[in-house]
């Protein structure tokens, strides 16, 4: 029965030369693509269901085909995981999904098209009426624009259908946090380079722990001698000049006032590395705001691009109101 | 989809489950403060160079790199290229054969997807403003 299924197709195809892509192209989403795109699995398109084709169809077919061949962040795998189908079958298939999609459209909608004013709900009940099996879903679509349209958009947000709605979905997992670079993002896995680099948990394991970039406290690291880079690139003895000088800044509103401490930036950088480029070297000659922080400015420069990142607020907004007590006494007089 | 037997569904679930875990990421998740430099590379037929700072940072204090040798900070502000890597400066005051391997293992570092372009990885100014970034 399934062999039959598979091979009839192929046997025909081979045989009616002129209807072999399309014939290919039904073949590969039967024996492939159907396997999530039959019920909308993982929030795959529909067969046959033109609003779940309509978003993605905006962008043109030929990036529904590269989606296709390529694979998408959203769940597509590449090729449908089905790496032996040449690109031209793959491509049938996305043309014999569009084509479903195509016909279920232009049956119903002409219902609709031709019934607006009455209420939605005798409208959507018609076209079942008419084609109940195969457009099913078809007037669901129809009667419900706006949740096509929610619906891409949260696609083009790369969440896939299935976990919109999960618990801090902006939040990098854990199991994703310190990839090695073969799984990375940004290290091309077919680069043989790639494969010798060190995996940064490797290196991490020894080293204190924080809750913000590289998720390693790298100040405590040296601190406890857990790691001891050069300060001269050939001497391994020389050592750091450090500073103990601390630096508070007084902040506007109720956030605690910044302590800035040479002793810890001492320990990494040279004088020169922030004086007079990027700091003035005298009280109150630096405007700093949080505003420039973030767009890579002062203090930016390095935190929130290596150094803890701006999220860390309390690691330097840390010295307490001295108004504080005074602001306290105000309501107990009353 | 009629008569679909159960194997079939539990398979079709089973595929579906391992999409989700297997492809449900953004692209944004190589190592906090990995800088990808595309000064040159593309447009040389090169994957771009991936600079990985907490590896050096295990190694070397920033001022080494950042006062020493002259890195300015900012990614694809130093014009490196391997004319000034052969001749000593920038990552060459170190990868020379001696202190750490030498230029002859190109893939080491220039081991970005092609077109990857230059950036801060995980920097919040990327997390920030992602479509900002990508018009540029």
């Amino acid at each position: 029965m399934k062999i039959e299924r598979v091979i009839l197709p192929v046997l025909m195809s081979v045989f009616f030369g002129g209807a072999a892509a399309a014939d290919a192209g039904k073949d590969l989403y039967n024996k492939t693509c159907a396997v999530c795109h039959a019920a909308g699995i993982a929030g795959a398109p529909r067969f046959g269901n033109a609003a779940d084709w309509q978003p993605r169809l905006a962008g043109g077919t030929a990036r529904l085909y590269a989606s296709a061949l390529k694979g998408t962040a959203k769940g597509m795998p590449a090729k449908g995981g089905n790496l032996a189908a040449s690109d031209g079958d793959v491509k049938a298939a996305v043309d014999f999904m569009l084509a479903s999609a195509k016909t279920a459209s232009a049956s119903p909608a002409k219902p609709v098209a031709a019934a607006p004013a009455p209420a939605a709900a005798p409208v959507a009940a018609a076209p079942k009426a008419v084609a109940p099996a195969a457009t099913a879903a078809a007037p669901v679509a129809a009667a419900a624009a706006p949740a096509a349209s929610i619906d891409a958009a949260a696609n083009t947000s790369g969440v896939s259908a299935a976990d919109i709605n999960s618990f801090n979905r902006l939040l990098k997992p854990i199991g994703k946090r310190n990839p090695p670079p073969v799984e990375d993002g940004i290290h091309d896995p077919a680069n043989d380079g790639t494969v010798a680099l060190m995996a940064p948990l490797a290196a991490y394991g020894p080293l204190p722990k924080s809750l913000a970039g590289n998720r390693v406290n790298w100040v405590k690291a040296i601190d406890e001698k857990k790691i001891n880079p050069r300060w001269d690139r050939q001497d391994a003895n020389a050592a750091p000049v450090v500073i103990d000088l601390n630096i508070v800044r007084e902040v506007k509103g109720s956030m605690p006032d910044v302590v800035y401490p040479h002793k810890q930036h001492t320990e990494w950088l040279d004088c020169s590395n922030c004086h007079p480029a990027i700091f003035v070297p005298q009280k109150g000659a630096n405007a700093i705001s949080m505003a420039a922080i973030l767009l890579g400015e002062k203090c930016g420069v390095c935190h929130g691009k290596v150094a803890f990142p701006v999220s860390e607020c309390r690691l330097c907004h840390s010295k307490k109101k001295e108004f504080r007590p005074a602001q306290a006494t105000a309501p107990a007089t009353k | 989809m009629i008569g679909k037997p159960p194997w079939q569904r539990w398979f079709a679930i089973l595929l579906a489950f391992a999409a989700i875990v297997a492809f449900d990421t953004d692209d944004a998740r190589a190592e906090y403060g990995d800088v990808v430099i595309n000064n040159y590379s593309d447009a040389a037929g090169m994957r771009p160079a991936i600079f990985p700072h907490w590896f050096h940072r295990v190694r070397f204090r920033c001022k080494v790199c950042h006062a020493d040798l002259g890195f300015k900070f900012k990614a694809g502000g130093n014009e490196i290229n391997m004319v000034k890597i052969i001749d000593g400066q920038f990552c060459g005051a170190c990868h020379n054969g001696e202190l750490a391997w030498s230029v002859e293992n190109c893939n080491l570092c220039h081991s970005a997807k092609p077109g990857t372009p230059t950036q801060v990885h995980e920097s919040t100014i990327q997390k920030l403003a992602p479509a900002a970034l990508q018009k540029k």
